[in-house]
């Protein structure tokens, strides 16, 4: 249950917004009836299965597809040689369908559309491809010596070439005004979103040569761009693409870049001359979809005497893998946490993604962030040490405050870090629990994230339509997208709030680019915040022309009416009112009418970084604390959560309900993060591409978690409210580290921390664990 | 997967015979919880699917003349349900605990967990702990197959092509007998173990003293196996933690434990250490007296 800290009241009580209400599709999601694309069925439909490569690295000689192409059921047989090049990625670096050479074992080498999902299968079998295997590169400092393998040859380095570079205030001179110094190592692994929902896709040509993709993508917008390239290198220039969504069986990240398997689908489709859909199995979903890369950081801070942060510097080596997705660009959120967490006035910050022949890396929730913020939150509690300060104290001392601008040029809004501080110090029974290193300790790990949208793109916005019927019934068109999290329920409560509707008289709707306008994508945390604002002035603007209707239906002035549960009134004088819905059929039912419809198309007030990568790049920043008390045992290094807490700022709690949902969900990620999760490879090959040896947490192993919802009232949000999508798991992994070393006095500095780690001297004494 | 024929023979004779004609073509299904999976990835593919599902009787257990008999298609969720089980054999009413989920419970057998082999095999620590009996059936009738002989190597095992288990015979133990097994593992639940430590104590009258125990260790060598020179050391001797830590020293003697993408040897080293004293402690708990210093 959530514990709610609320500003001062704004003094209008709300209808819609600030309720517990499920979210909108949960019975029919419990029931089986959304439709996934797991469900999806058309006439005619083909399916669609993948050759993978079956080596890390290797020259391709030959491709023979002969025998695919004469089993009974198959339809096409495609490979890189006999379809047009369709490179994809943010470096479109990734060609579609692998020619000349593999870089992993993960590389598509031909696919095969056919009758059945087994036919399929079977030709996938027969198909018969000569390789020359390569020398090969997987650890990321090795691929940047001279002479290591190429994974590009034609880029003539493995070093992606991104510098990630940034320099604030005088970090040298900083750190030597520091009385205190730490300087350490960390190390995090791969790690993969767990959708419940595979990733898959199916395409289909209209007649006329047009194009629909239905998907669970998070970036349907961005996706149809992409998908047009495709078009365009199938000699299909002027056709339309129609994105539409299918529910989302879980994203958190996975779904916001366009992959080879769906550009396959697409070519299967056309040279088939039928529907086509292609769905990844659970194998195929652990080691074919990028996932969340592994970084080496180097990281110092320093503070005085009286415990005030001087400077921090990090350098950080990122395994890209062998191709390039939004991985290689988590370093631009990284720099969020390394700039801007505390008050810390130098600051430098470089990074390097090199090429290698391991899975790649692409976003995933919190982008960056949970590895940048493990490095520096860890070394907080051991900076805190040395300078003789308890830990929450020196994070109290240093804590960002609302009215600050950052070293990175963020402005900051509304900021509740202190008091998410004060409430997980309660809550842990921190004073009291803190120090015994008797096996059972508490640790805290703070955060700072983008919670009013972010200016990756020139544009962060979304559009919106509403529309009223004659029964006074409201239809949201969001150009959002709802993966689960709860963008449909929160956009309906925030119109329902401002048009005096309920909520059961409110449908949204998502999820088709033929309908809805445009819209960046899911990403970011910035949902609520961006298409929530979009929805707000959308509603605000067609209950302007409701009401002015209205004014001249009751013959009362514009400015004093009003609606409420769909009764447009006076506010002078109450007993003069109407009923919304023949407010909108004196509308429509008369010569010269009109209809009431309205569009809002919200861009934040933001700047996109500039070359130093400074700037105010999103709205408003969202803060919080998770806190952890555990107990280790000594014997076997099995850790054990007692208590959870999350203390969130998050502006405005527009649905407590689904709010803490995003927290409870998240600690779930973020603690196996901390303690389990681990997508281990060896030399490029995944070892562990099931559930069984990927250890996601069960119910058994999630704690109860104690959520504490701060409401600080974001000036730029609907309703006060900032994004929190991603902040949930951001700081599990410091707060679980740092209550183990509380608890032991040892400090492990990778992820996850296993038992190995805390029973073995990192030092070598005695073998160590881990892998 | 691949398509296969399913026969479903009415009694064991007719099994052995179908697997007797159809060779290595031919597979015996239970629950399937094992063999599905391997179907599934391509490891087995065999033509011939025979389930012992129409056998009467394979699904018994029963309780007479001083054994405990399970019928090779006992699901280990009649095995958590047993009352009888989970008082005269609580070790093994610990194995099944936490034994994949429920529903894999539901259909998963006792006789599939041992037959397949696996070193990781929850019931397999606790069966061999109970001095288990297989009775198998295959072409020249029945015989009996202690379970120290049975596990080979990893998927394994002594049983011919054609031979089918059906029964597992448990003798009784002593009412002041007492067992514990313990599960080491990372999740808490839908794990496989770490390590598995099973142990079968039986006190000398009185209590203070131990006359016998049976100690058996999973995934601390290829195959389950006893710890032979734990089981002599503590045996005579009182209930000391001291015993049972050089207990612990002399069980890694008999351990041949592997460094996997999963642990490391030592790490399983350190764990026979840790739980084999932990594991008779809390067995002895169960009979109401501790573990003494
Ligand atoms: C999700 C999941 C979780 C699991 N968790 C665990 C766990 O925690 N601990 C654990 O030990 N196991 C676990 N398993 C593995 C599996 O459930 C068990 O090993 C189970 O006991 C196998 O029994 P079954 O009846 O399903 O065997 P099947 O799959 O039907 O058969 C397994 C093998 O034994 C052979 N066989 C079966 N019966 C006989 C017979 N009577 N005579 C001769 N040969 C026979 C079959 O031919 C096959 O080779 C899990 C499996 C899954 C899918």
């Amino acid at each position: 249950m959530a514990k709610v800290l609320e500003p001062e009241s704004g003094g209008v009580a709300l209808q819609a917004v600030g309720k517990r209400l499920p979210k909108l599709d949960a019975l029919d999601k419990v029931q089986g009836k959304a439709v996934y694309i797991h469900d999806l069925k058309m006439p005619r439909m083909l399916y669609g299965k993948i050759l993978w490569s079956r080596h890390a690295h290797a020259r391709i000689l030959n491709i023979d597809t002969s025998r695919a192409e004469k089993l009974p059921g198959v339809r096409a047989v495609i490979t890189g040689y006999n379809t047009p090049e369709i490179k994809v990625g943010f470096l479109k670096d990734n060609p579609v369908l692998k020619k000349d050479k593999v870089r992993q074992y993960r590389d598509e080498v031909a696919a095969v559309a056919a009758e059945s999902l087994e036919i399929a299968e079977e030709a996938v079998r027969l198909i018969e491809v000569e390789y020359e295997p390569l020398p090969a590169v997987f650890d990321p400092v090795e691929a940047m010596r001279e002479g290591a393998p190429l994974i590009h040859e034609e880029k003539g380095s493995n070093i992606l070439k991104l510098p990630w570079k940034l320099i604030c205030g005088d970090p040298d001179e900083g750190r030597r005004q520091a009385d205190f110094v730490v300087e350490e190592t960390f190390l995090l692994p791969w790690v993969t979103h767990c959708c419940l929902g595979t990733s898959g896709c199916l395409a289909e040509f209209q007649p006329g040569g047009n194009l629909t993709v239905y998907s669970p993508t998070q970036i349907r917008y961005l996706a149809q761009r992409d998908f047009l390239e495709a078009m365009a290198a199938l000699g299909l220039k002027d056709k339309r693409v129609r994105v539409v969504s299918t529910a989302i069986g879980g994203a958190f990240g996975s779904k916001l870049d366009t992959y080879p398997f769906e550009f396959i689908t697409i070519l299967l489709a056309y040279y088939a001359g039928r529907p086509v859909k292609l769905v990844f199995s659970r194998e195929e979903e652990f080691f074919a979809t990028p996932a969340r890369q592994k970084v080496e950081a180097k990281i110092a801070q320093g503070c005085t005497r009286e415990g005030r942060l001087t400077f921090r510097d990090v350098e950080m080596v990122l395994d890209n893998g062998a191709y390039t997705s939004w991985g290689a660009t988590t370093p631009s959120v990284m720099m969020m946490p390394i700039s801007s967490l505390y008050k810390v006035p130098n600051v430098r910050y470089t990074a390097r993604c090199v090429y290698t022949n391991n899975i790649y890396a692409t976003a995933m929730r919190g982008y960056g962030n949970p590895q940048a913020t493990f490095a520096i939150e860890s070394q907080i509690d051991a900076l805190a040490e040395q300078a003789g300060f308890d830990p929450l104290e020196f994070r109290m001392l240093n804590a960002n405050t609302a009215g600050e601008v950052t070293p990175q040029g963020f402005k900051v809004g509304s900021c509740g870090m202190k008091e998410c501080l004060e409430a997980v110090r309660e809550s842990l029974n921190w004073n009291e629990k803190r120090g015994k290193r008797n096996g059972r300790g508490v640790g805290v790990g703070s955060l700072i994230h983008v919670g009013g949208g972010a200016r990756i793109y020139k544009s962060d916005a979304c559009g919106t339509i509403i529309k009223l019927d004659d029964f006074a019934k409201v239809t949201v068109m969001s150009g959002a997208t709802d993966m689960g999290q709860g963008s449909d329920t929160v956009i309906a409560q925030i119109v329902a709030e401002e048009l005096g509707v309920c909520i059961g008289d409110i449908k949204v709707i998502m999820g088709n680019t033929d309908l809805e306008t445009w819209d960046v994508g899911a990403h970011a945390s910035r949902t609520t915040f961006v298409a929530g604002n979009s929805a707000l002035y959308a509603a605000r603007s067609a209950k302007e022309q409701i009401l002015a209707l209205a004014a001249s239906l009751l013959n009362e002035p514009q400015e004093d009416l009003a609606i409420k549960n769909s009764v447009v009134y006076s506010r002078r004088n109450p007993a003069v009112s109407m009923q919304l819905e023949r407010v909108l059929r004196a509308a429509h039912f008369k010569t010269g009418g009109t209809q009431i419809v309205a569009s809002h198309f919200y861009d934040p007030p933001t700047q996109m970084l500039d070359k130093e990568m400074k700037g105010n790049f999103s709205a408003a920043y969202t803060y919080g604390v998770h806190g952890a008390e555990v107990e280790v045992d000594r014997e076997t290094g099995r850790v054990e959560i007692l208590k959870y807490v999350i203390a969130m700022d998050v502006g405005k709690a527009i649905n407590p309900m689904l709010l803490e949902g995003q927290l409870e969900g998240g600690a779930a990620m973020g603690i196996g993060y901390s303690l389990m999760e681990n997508l281990q490879t060896e030399k490029g090959k995944v070892l562990n591409p099931n559930f069984l040896d990927y250890k996601m947490l069960t119910f058994a192993d999630m704690p109860e978690i104690t959520s504490i919802i701060v409401e600080t009232g974001e000036r730029f949000g609907p309703f006060g409210a900032k994004g929190i999508g991603e902040p949930p798991l951001v700081g599990s992994a410091p707060a679980i580290a740092n209550a183990v070393y509380d608890a032991t006095g040892k400090r492990v500095r990778s992820l996850p921390l296993t038992p190995e780690k805390l029973l073995f001297d990192a030092d070598g004494s005695e073998e160590r664990g881990g892998e | 997967m691949r398509r296969f024929t399913y026969h479903e023979p009415k009694s064991i004779a007719d099994a052995v015979h179908l697997l007797s004609a159809y060779g290595e073509k031919a597979r015996l299904i239970a629950g399937g919880t094992d063999l599905v999976v391997e179907m599934k990835q391509g490891k087995k593919e065999p033509d011939h699917v025979i389930s012992l599902r129409s056998v009467p009787g394979v699904n018994e257990i029963n309780f007479s003349g001083g054994y405990l008999r399970l019928g090779a298609m006992v699901t280990h969720r009649a095995i958590e349900r047993s009352p009888l089980i989970r008082e005269r054999f609580t070790l093994l009413a610990d194995a099944v605990d936490n034994l994949g989920s429920v529903q894999v419970r539901n259909v998963a057998t006792v006789g599939g967990n041992i037959c397949n082999g696996a070193p990781s095999a929850d019931t397999a620590g606790p069966l061999l702990a109970l001095d288990a009996v297989l009775l198998v059936e295959g072409p020249e009738g029945e015989r009996n197959i202690s379970l120290n002989e049975f596990f080979r190597g990893p998927g394994k095992t002594a049983l011919a092509a054609n031979e089918v288990l059906k029964q597992i015979i448990i003798p009784e133990l002593p009412p002041e007998a007492c067992s514990r097994y313990l599960k080491h593992t990372r999740r808490k639940a839908m794990d496989l173990p770490l390590l598995g430590v099973a142990v079968t104590l039986i006190p000398e009258a009185g209590g203070e003293i131990c006359r016998e125990a049976r100690i058996a260790l999973t995934l601390a060598a290829p195959t389950p196996i006893r710890a032979i020179r734990a089981e002599k050391h503590v045996a005579g001797k009182p209930f000391y933690r001291a015993v049972w830590e050089e207990a612990g020293v002399l069980a890694l003697e008999d351990s041949s434990p592997r460094t996997s993408f999963r642990t490391t040897a030592a790490y399983r080293k350190k764990m026979i250490c840790a739980l084999l004293p932990r594991a008779a402690a809390e067995a002895l708990e169960r009979s109401g007296r501790t573990m003494k210093g």
